[in-house]
């Protein structure tokens, strides 16, 4: 659908501004850019899980024709400062927190497959890969540390050895009157729960050019980013560099999905290597170093003992919870705060009354934990099998346990536990629309049917809520949280044209196209006049995290439709002196401003922009500054994201493969800016959620040893896999009176692996399976049905 | 490893010539010694797709032929699609069906499209999603993709051709 330039823009799926550059093959990926001088980097990695790295002989590597330089860890050492994980944000200091300092390349020690050893920098990368070959570590060999047993035995080689053991963080939390609730419980049901290990594998991997300009003392870094200010931001201080004197620059970036939010140890290395040599120098990461050293995520698990109802209620929850953080926290986000957000988001649309967690996370010879899509998700996914776990026990239906238990919107609890509002919130809205649409009962029919048939057909169902914001908490002063407010500039251009400068940086989100939209309506010229522009620190207002956190729709369009709103009062402003009429009949349409009852009178913004720079006399002083606006936004009252997920599956219980017949999604995001990026959102969640279900698994051995290197061993999901979705739009309930758009990225990943292994468990349920894990390919089907004896 | 050849090929409808190194894949020479950085690397392991060119007509994933091996040849990048009209059908369709997001599979899923349309014209959704199984989209779902396929198809039905 086209719309036509001065129409209405927002609400309607116009042709995203990036895509005649990604369908013709002018992206600018970062491994497209190509520097004068520039050479090419190669990094030694270890195969060894854990050991102690007595010495490395780079003698033969820096020997080769073609190689400029190699650079151990002790090399990189003496020029860098060593990093303080999360010191940024003050996560090092969380109580119970442990974050080790370390460097960008191994030292004394190697602490996964993959850590980077040493750096190669070659004239061309075949060369490097070559020299990389002809390095060799003298390693000693240590005790993987690979499972949560093994980081809680005493015996086993702590990570880091300063820290006396593999405890990354402890903590505890306690929400409402837990003995209460569990004294008045009818009946406690108790579940282990895990989610494996698996990762966020965007297709473009981790790539970055680092440049040194020796006169002027400045670092130009450009890297596949979605936060450059964070770049810069945690490059300074290792680099011994005043920021400013670092300009960190990202052009379009193939995918991220929270990979790419901090700093890389490997970047660090980088620039350290091109300040020492003078040459620009890049580094393109290949697809086996990405599995193995790029990031992981997820591996949670949580014992539950769950207080319910005679009548299926959840009262309250005890837990203890486990995350696996692998090897060197990740900066800024260490991989260890992520085990406090599962209790923290069990709630979800849920009554619960209370809450009482431990948490653990620990230290493992694994690559490091990163953000991915929805870090939160282990809890939705602990809620709604729990949930169905219930059902089951209770022999009451998953969709009837849900009425039950989730909230309906203005009639208490108002507040959740955390005390955020849920104002708001139209989660039953989304579970009776799915189960009306879905024809639930005519389905259990159907699944009878088949079952006389040897056929095994299941349905799950799962709601979520997605804070994207979330409604504002009265009495807070902002919904940016830790990440801030949202600030924008805008300007209206010499050529009369709109200029949007964004702190987001798109990468699959479609910004340039999003919040052009919003500008275009709000200040009444063409979409087609807008530009949004991005991706370079020198010029970009700086945030800590850029696009992340499903932030964008509320924050960047709040601050767009704000600043736009401010810039056409100025607009309009101007013209009323030239135009010496009121400025109440003024008004901006089709890029020119027109006069109430006076047709012919017209004044076009490449006008008024000209008269402003050529003819200043005309205008009063500081005309020019009018032109331009800064926005600050705070997110305004905010409000939940959210929705119902039902997936029907089918399980050849002789294969072990699971076909989804029917996925359908009853979701809220507010007012969608453009429908069709909101809908490529929601289904490329489910996606990798399938992807996680069925096929993903970043597997190690309990040797240590990495076992899902290559796209053949780490399976991602294909045409074949991915069925249609369904996507159904709610109304949503307005809560800003300005600011009603929602985020959308995170919900259908964080929601959808609970409903497809619940859908999963239901037709396997007169077997008498019971899915108490998040990972289910084939092999483990068959264990569960008893086809082949479990490992 | 340094021996080098000469390469003579026809690229995207003019012809070149080129030394490589006998080891150098045809991904790599299309990016670093022809600058035609459209085509793009997402495993070079052969299994994601994002690679895909067209060797005389024929799909193939650039990261696993080597550049020696188009001597004499013709290839095609998505660079080679579009002409002094606009952009070819797929692509228009793709745009249309806000195919992708990121756009790093993207080259490859216009070439895999274009070969796919021409050995098939008339594939339904069936014959698509086999079709392009091995091309890996990490965004989208495929939903977006595969309605795009759609669209180009039935777009170069009612013209009666196809280009």
């Amino acid at each position: 659908m086209i719309q036509p330039g001065g129409a209405r823009s927002v609400g309607t799926s116009v042709r995203r501004k990036e895509d005649p550059r990604i369908l013709t093959g002018q992206g600018r990926y970062i491994d497209d850019v190509v520097l004068p001088g520039m050479v090419h980097a190669a990094f030694v990695r270890s195969v060894v899980p854990h050991g102690r790295l007595h010495g490395i002989d780079v003698s033969a590597a820096r020997a080769l024709p073609g190689v400029l330089a190699v650079y151990t860890g002790e090399d990189i050492k003496a020029r860098t400062n060593a990093v303080q994980p999360g010191s940024i944000i003050g996560v090092n200091m969380m109580p119970g927190m442990k974050t080790p300092s370390f460097h960008a390349l191994a030292t004394d020690k190697v602490r996964f497959i993959g850590d980077p050893m040493a750096l190669v920098v070659a004239e061309t990368r075949y060369i490097a890969e070559d020299a990389c070959e002809l390095v060799i570590e003298n390693c000693e060999p240590l005790a993987a540390v690979v499972t949560y047993e093994h980081a809680l035995d005493p015996d086993r080689p702590p990570l880091f050895d300063e820290l006396g053991d593999n405890i990354a963080m402890t903590g505890e939390m306690t929400i409402g009157d837990i003995d209460a609730v569990f004294a008045r419980a009818d009946r406690v049901v108790r579940a282990t729960i895990s989610v494996h290990r698996h990762q966020n594998v965007p297709m473009e991997g981790r790539g970055s050019i680092a440049a040194w300009d020796e006169e002027k003392g400045q670092l130009t870094f450009r890297t596949s980013t979605q936060s450059p200010h964070m770049v810069k931001m945690l490059m300074a201080p290792q680099l011994n560099l005043p920021m400013e004197k670092i300009r960190v620059i990202a052009g379009d970036v193939g995918g991220a999905f929270g990979l790419k939010t901090g700093l890389f140890r490997e970047d660090v290395a980088l620039a350290a290597a091109a300040m020492d040599l003078g040459r620009p120098i890049k580094w393109i990461e290949d697809r086996g170093e990405h599995l193995a050293a790029s990031g992981q995520a997820r591996e949670e698990m949580a014992d539950i003992e769950a207080a319910v109802s005679a009548q299926g209620l959840l009262l309250g929850v005890k837990m203890d919870v486990k995350l696996n953080s692998g090897a060197y926290p990740c900066d800024p986000f260490p991989g260890a705060m992520y085990v406090g957000s599962i209790s923290a988001s069990f709630q979800g649309p849920t009554r619960i009354e209370a809450i009482a967690a431990r948490s653990t996370a620990i230290f493992s010879n694994k690559a490091t934990y990163v953000a991915y899509r929805g870090p939160w998700a282990t809890a939705d996914f602990l809620r709604e099998r729990l949930l169905d776990i219930i059902a089951r026990e209770f022999s009451i239906d998953t969709v009837e346990i849900r009425r039950r238990n989730y909230v309906v919107r203005d009639r208490p609890p108002l507040n959740m536990l955390s005390g955020q509002s849920f104002a708001g919130v139209t989660t039953m809205e989304s579970l009776d629309q799915a189960a009306a649409l879905v024809d639930w009962n005519a389905f259990r029919d159907r699944q009878r049917s088949a079952r006389g048939e040897g056929r095994y057909l299941g349905a799950g169902v799962a709601s979520y809520l997605e804070a994207a914001p979330g409604p504002r908490t009265p009495g807070t002063e902002s919904e940016g949280g830790i990440l801030g407010d949202e600030v924008t500039h805008l300007s209206l251009e010499h050529d009369g044209k709109v200029v949007v400068i964004t702190q987001q940086h798109p990468h699959g989100q479609g910004h340039e196209t999003t919040l052009a939209q919003v500008a275009a309506d709000e200040l009444g010229v063409a979409f087609e006049d807008v530009t949004v522009r991005y991706g370079d620190t020198d010029i970009t207002p700086p945030a800590l995290v850029a696009t992340g956190g499903s932030r964008a729709a509320t924050m960047a369009n709040g601050a767009v439709l704000h600043g736009s709103r401010q810039l056409r009062m100025n607009l309009i402003e101007l013209s009323a002196d030239l135009l010496e009429a009121s400025a109440d009949d003024l008004r901006i349409e089709s890029g020119a401003i027109r006069v109430a009852g006076s047709p012919n009178v017209t004044l076009t913004l490449r006008e008024l922009a000209r008269i402003v720079e050529e003819e200043p006399d005309r205008l009063p002083t500081g005309a020019g500054d009018k032109l331009r606006v800064t926005q600050s936004y705070d997110g305004g009252l905010g409000g939940w994201s959210g929705g119902t997920h039902c997936c029907f599956v089918e399980v050849d219980i002789d294969t072990g493969l699971v076909r989804i017949d029917r996925y359908l999604v009853v979701e809220d995001c507010g007012v969608p800016v453009n429908p069709a990026i909101v809908e490529g959102q929601v289904r490329g969640g489910i996606a990798q959620a399938i992807g996680a279900v069925l096929l993903e698994h970043s597997a190690y051995g309990d040797d240590g040893q990495f076992l899902a290197g290559t796209f053949m061993d780490y399976l991602l999901p294909t045409t074949t896999v991915v069925p249609n979705i369904e996507i159904h739009h709610l109304d949503t309930i307005p809560l800003d009176p300005h600011v009603n758009f929602r985020g959308v990225g995170e919900g259908g990943m964080i929601v959808a692996p609970a409903a497809i292994t619940g859908a999963i468990e239901d037709a396997l349920a007169t077997l008498g399976v019971n899915v108490r894990e998040q990972h289910l390919p084939p092999n483990r089907i068959l264990e569960l049905v008893g086809t082949i004896p479990a490992r | 490893m340094s021996a080098t050849q000469t390469i003579q090929l026809t690229i995207n409808g003019l012809p070149r010539s080129a030394v490589a190194e006998a080891r150098v894949t045809l991904a790599d020479f299309l990016r670093d010694r022809l600058g035609l950085t459209g085509t793009h690397l997402g495993c070079e392991q052969g299994v994601c797709g994002a690679c895909t060119v067209l060797v005389d007509g024929d799909a193939v994933r650039s990261c696993l032929m080597l550049a020696v091996q188009v001597d004499g040849r013709e290839v095609v990048t998505v660079e080679g699609l579009a002409d002094a009209a606009g952009m070819h059908p797929v692509q228009e369709a793709f745009w249309e069906s806000h195919a992708f997001q990121c756009g790093f599979c993207t080259p490859g899923f216009v070439l895999s499209t274009v070969a796919l349309l021409r050995e098939n014209p008339d594939a339904d959704e069936h014959d698509i999603r086999e079709a392009l199984s091995g091309n890996v989209c990490r965004c989208t779902g495929y939903q977006s993709i595969i309605e795009g396929v759609v669209a180009a198809a039935r777009a170069a039905r009612e013209v009666g051709g196809q280009r």
